[in-house]
């Protein structure tokens, strides 16, 4: 059983999406589609019946709100439904004041306990497939440290497994140092990469079960889309 | 003596001596984990000095915690704030005890002895969290300042209570944590019918408490009780299950028509420090079915009869019969009718224990009933 990512060629590279109950890092440097990777997993997810968490240490969950109303006029409906939740770890540190019955706030990254234990209320509320959108492990890892990142990791997979959530992680590219990076990397069932080649993006996937190409692969940014333009069929790379 | 506030926790430690340090070691994941805050707050009631060490959330924080179970923080001129948080994250501190290098466990030392040397008089210190502390500043620096920390409060006559969520460390460390505290305490999770929270004993170097358990859940604003998820009321048709219910509990949904119930009812007894759910089974013939289906999962059961009925004792017994190894009472009701039979004659005839006698109506034995209930369950608990 499979995940889509809600990039229709990297779903196809993917051979159909990520697996059910996976977790998966999204490693890329700043600015160049993270982002909209989660965004479209999300949506992938709910309009395949899966409820959404976010968990956000780097934007409100208003912010994202609006982000993705953008993207689907179904959004509002999806959450007056109760289908998306948010844990949000950015509005109470900076004392953003906007409220909704939807999100749970936690004033700091390193009360990771809270966030943990936040998490696992939200999916014990309702039998529901789950996917979990987590941005970013590298605030966590900035205002701690790796090591401990990675316990906190190491219990919340388990947990996100037990109750059947397939979740998506990021860390930014260039943030860390490259014990680090293998430290989270560990952990995963696999890895989304993105990086910047000259004047090129490229994708990249590690692990996530069976794939048709683990090359770099090219692609575009196209206003709120992510196209894969290089080609990947019988291990050819553009 | 320190108490932790936590009634029946209090019961099996027998107190806190002076100079102990305790730890309160808890599953991530667990909700609302936060029994240290409790345990301050209780001795912050009583008089007592606190000192509160934070390193993952903010002073503010902590006031709003304190408001969720009403209680206001500026009311405790005893209380002082040890601000391991702000640093960390660049903030500006408004505290008097801040730690300005939260990645050094001297910088926690040197203020704490600061405080409890500048103190005159008992108190606990609450550390909250260890875990955090030791990710910040190295596990085995951490727990050598923390040794230290603890050889300090013990000669001033403080009682010291760290909070730890116990991520998967390395054995070693965890090992080195077991040998360093005087108690520890494990609360995990319980999830079998609603989620709640279990409290072990796992070692007390100063009573023989070991293994002593109970369940328990927090609330807001009411605070810590000892909870029983779900405990059903059986009986025959008409001996008072609805009354008795209706008697203990503080809300109550009846599914009546013409006087006979035909649902499932439910209620919540709020009674000391106890909170249980309990589910009353119709008494008619046609809803012996329901027994089966409930029986597994009560945690314990109130067993309704009218003393006044005798010739209906053998069908009230068939009923508990389906409820094997669940702890029971006997509520042997209807004790202000003519010929009641009393506790004793009944013992005889029904061959069983725990028999309370009750007037539901008017409200008396019911919580003597609840409160032997609770016993039993705990006891049922403790021994496997």
């Amino acid at each position: 059983m499979l995940a889509k990512t809600g990039i229709d060629r990297l779903d196809e590279l993917l051979k159909g999406g990520i697996p059910l109950k996976s977790n998966v890092l999204v490693y890329a440097p700043p600015f160049i589609g993270k982002e909209i990777i989660l965004k479209r997993f999300a949506l992938s997810g709910l309009q395949e019946g899966d409820s959404i968490i976010f968990v956000l240490t780097d934007k409100s969950f208003f912010d994202m709100r609006e982000e993705m109303k953008n993207l689907d006029n179904d959004f509002e409906k999806y959450e007056k439904e109760g289908k998306i939740r948010y844990i949000d770890v950015y509005s109470a540190g900076v004392e953003l004041e906007e409220k909704s019955k939807w999100a749970i706030f936690i004033d700091s990254p390193i009360n990771r306990e809270r966030i943990a234990s936040s998490i696992i209320q939200i999916l014990k509320e309702k039998q529901s497939k789950y996917r979990v959108i987590f941005d970013s492990i590298s605030t966590l890892i900035v205002y701690s440290d790796a090591k401990a990142v990675f316990r906190f990791l190491q219990v919340l997979s388990g947990i996100c497994k037990r109750m059947n959530a397939t979740s998506m992680f990021t860390m930014t590219r260039g943030m860390h140092e490259e014990i680090e990076v293998q430290t989270i990397k560990h952990l995963m069932d696999g890895v989304i990469e993105l990086r910047e080649e000259g004047a090129r993006f490229q994708i990249r996937v590690q692990g996530c079960g069976e794939v048709i190409s683990r090359h770099w692969i090219d692609y575009i940014l196209e206003g709120e889309e992510l196209r894969l333009t290089g080609a990947f069929r019988m291990g050819r790379v553009a | 003596m320190i108490e932790t506030g936590i009634t029946k926790l209090d019961e099996y430690l027998q107190g806190i001596p002076e100079g102990k340090s305790v730890l309160f070691q808890i599953e991530p994941g667990v909700e609302e984990s936060d029994i240290a805050i409790h345990v301050l707050h209780h001795n912050l009631e009583r008089g007592l000095h606190g000192i509160y060490v934070i390193s993952e959330s903010s002073p503010k924080n902590v006031e709003k915690k304190f408001r969720e179970f009403n209680w206001e923080i500026k009311k405790y001129d005893k209380l002082i704030i040890v601000d391991g948080y702000s640093s960390l994250i660049g903030a500006p501190s408004e505290e008097k005890y801040v730690v300005e290098e939260p990645h050094d466990i001297r910088s926690y030392e040197d203020i704490l002895i600061e405080i409890m040397e500048s103190i005159d008089g008992r108190g606990v210190l609450v550390f909250d969290s260890l875990s955090n502390v030791m990710d910040m500043c190295g596990e085995r620096e951490a727990l050598e300042g923390i040794e230290r920390i603890n050889n300090n409060a013990s000669q001033s006559g403080f009682t010291s209570i760290y909070n730890f969520i116990s991520w998967p460390y390395k054995e070693a460390i965890l090992y080195r944590i077991r040998r360093l505290f005087n108690a520890i305490i494990e609360i995990s999770i319980v999830g079998d019918v609603v989620t709640r929270q279990k409290l072990e004993i796992k070692k007390a170097d100063w009573n023989n408490v070991e293994g002593k358990k109970f369940e328990f859940k927090i609330f807001k604003p009411e605070g810590i009780r000892i909870y029983i998820p779900k405990i059903s009321v059986i009986g025959p048709f008409q001996a008072g299950k609805t009354t008795f219910i209706k008697a203990i509990s503080k809300n109550f949904t009846p599914v009546e028509r013409l006087g006979a119930t035909v649902g499932v009812e439910h209620g919540t007894v709020d009674y000391k420090e106890y909170r249980a759910e309990i589910f009353g089974i119709p008494g008619q013939e046609r809803f012996l079915p329901l027994l089966d289906k409930l029986g597994s999962s009560s945690k314990g059961v109130f067993l309704v009869i009218d003393a006044t009925k005798p010739q209906e004792f053998h069908l009230a017994k068939k009923m508990l019969e389906r409820f094997s190894n669940v702890p029971y009472v006997v509520v042997a009701n209807k004790q202000d009718l003519p010929g009641a039979l009393k506790k004793e004659e009944i013992k005889t005839r029904l061959n069983l224990d725990n028999i309370v006698e009750t007037i539901a109506i008017h409200g008396k034995g019911v919580y003597e009933a609840f409160e032997l209930l609770m016993e039993k369950i705990l006891e049922c608990l403790n021994v496997s």
